[in-house]
């Protein structure tokens, strides 16, 4: 296991799984309120790890798992206009109550989508969304490439994340520039950016009080 | 209804001796028994069942199955081949197949590796192993997993037949029973497999 948590390193060819600080996923889970109730999205694959993590408050978790359902191929091969906001909407989980979302876990996802398609998905999750949510996603910045397919990530017991997809291959990443993001993630605007020690920048989107 | 006829050391055969039309699916069931205690219903694979299902024994699913499950005191497993479209209800509901649709349990549900689970998922203890495939919500509010059970409960006993004795039991042309609308999810930390 100590030998999985090791630090990210830019630039090294794919090994084992290493694990990176992302301050601002640190910051935004550490600020969810043990009595407080929370609603959270994770457009990612469903991990024990974050379940238990957010375990510790009065969370309900929607786990919509795009990539592994297809939702991201279906998303990139329709065309922009209203109806892809649509088509976005229902690839969300139908959850049994109609709370609305209080933070969203994009992870890297934002970069296997078109720039359309993270547009009206994240109109789709902004109008389920109460003011002033947080949506917290990783942008690969440093890296020319980036697997060819999205990262499990698995918060460790250090805080810090690590990336569990065994995907060996890799495509160019499409490094998303701050301001290209800031016009696609739908009614979220830019609250900050970090550079990571994996290369990736973390950013903190939020939604308008 | 059934009897249960020896066919080998693990096996017992149940054999329909009211058998119908309506219900041949019920010759198919199995009871697998496990050392000297606990026996477990299958829907074999070749199985499929299109209705409410009822029962109060434990029950493994590898066959097709839409419509309700009901298990209120029993465990359901629903194994690799097993598929399920239904709203589910059960002391205790393990995954290793497919299913889509409300799993409901008032102790715990597992979700295990290259399981694929499409619904909400209400229990006090929820599981979900590294590998699986889920889509859908997990309550983790006590009070609304508790709020959404005990409305649950109310609502299915309600329509729940009257049982002549424990067993399996299928209402072919039942219509699927609907969770209740406002109903939470919930979900233990403590008790999910890494």
């Amino acid at each position: 296991m100590t030998a999985l948590l090791r630090r990210a390193n830019p630039g090294v060819k794919p090994g084992p799984p290493a694990a990176f600080r992302a301050p601002l996923f640190s910051e935004l889970v550490a600020g969810l309120k043990i009595d407080e109730r929370h609603v959270v999205l994770d457009l990612g694959a469903a991990s024990t790890a974050l379940l238990a993590l957010l375990g510790r408050s009065r969370c309900r978790v929607e786990v919509a798992d795009l990539a592994h359902f297809g939702g991201i191929d279906f998303l990139n091969s329709k065309e922009p206009g209203p109806a892809l906001v649509g088509a976005a909407e229902s690839w969300l989980p139908n959850g049994l109550s109609n709370d609305a979302i209080d933070i969203v876990f994009c992870w890297d996802l934002p970069n296997y989508l078109t720039l359309n398609a993270l547009s009206a998905l994240m109109a789709a999750i902004g109008e389920r969304a109460r003011p002033r949510a947080f949506a917290h996603a990783m942008i690969f910045y440093a890296d020319r490439n980036m697997k060819a397919q999205p990262g499990r990530f698995v918060p460790t017991p250090d805080g810090e994340l690590i990336d569990q997809c065994a995907a060996s291959e890799t495509i160019a990443a499409p490094r998303y520039s701050p301001e290209e993001l800031g016009k696609s993630m739908g009614r979220f605007t830019i609250d900050r950016a970090r550079l990571l020690g994996n290369g990736m920048q973390e950013f903190l989107f939020q939604l308008p009080a | 209804m059934f009897e249960r006829g020896k066919k080998d050391n693990d096996t017992i055969e149940l054999q329909d001796t009211n058998r119908t039309e309506s219900n041949k699916a019920f010759g198919s069931l199995r009871t697998k028994v496990t050392g000297s205690s606990s026996d477990v219903a299958i829907i074999g694979r070749s199985i499929q069942i299109n209705g409410d299902l009822r029962g109060d024994e434990d029950l493994r699913i590898e066959g097709d199955v839409s419509g309700t499950v009901e298990l209120k005191n029993s465990a359901l497993t629903i194994g690799k081949e097993g598929k399920v479209k239904a709203g589910v209800y059960a002391k205790s509901i393990a995954v290793d197949g497919e299913t889509k649709g409300d799993l409901y349990a008032t102790e715990c549900v597992s979700v295990h590796a290259n399981a694929r689970v499409q619904g909400n998922i209400i229990a006090p203890k929820v599981s979900i192993v590294e590998g699986a495939h889920f889509k859908g919500s997990i309550e983790m509010d006590p009070a609304a997993v508790e709020k959404a059970l005990g409305k649950t409960t109310a609502s299915s006993s309600d329509k729940t037949v009257a049982r002549k004795k424990p067993g399996i039991a299928t209402e072919a042309k039942g219509t699927p029973q609907q969770p209740a609308k406002d109903a939470g999810t919930n979900v233990d930390p403590q008790a999910r497999t890494a």
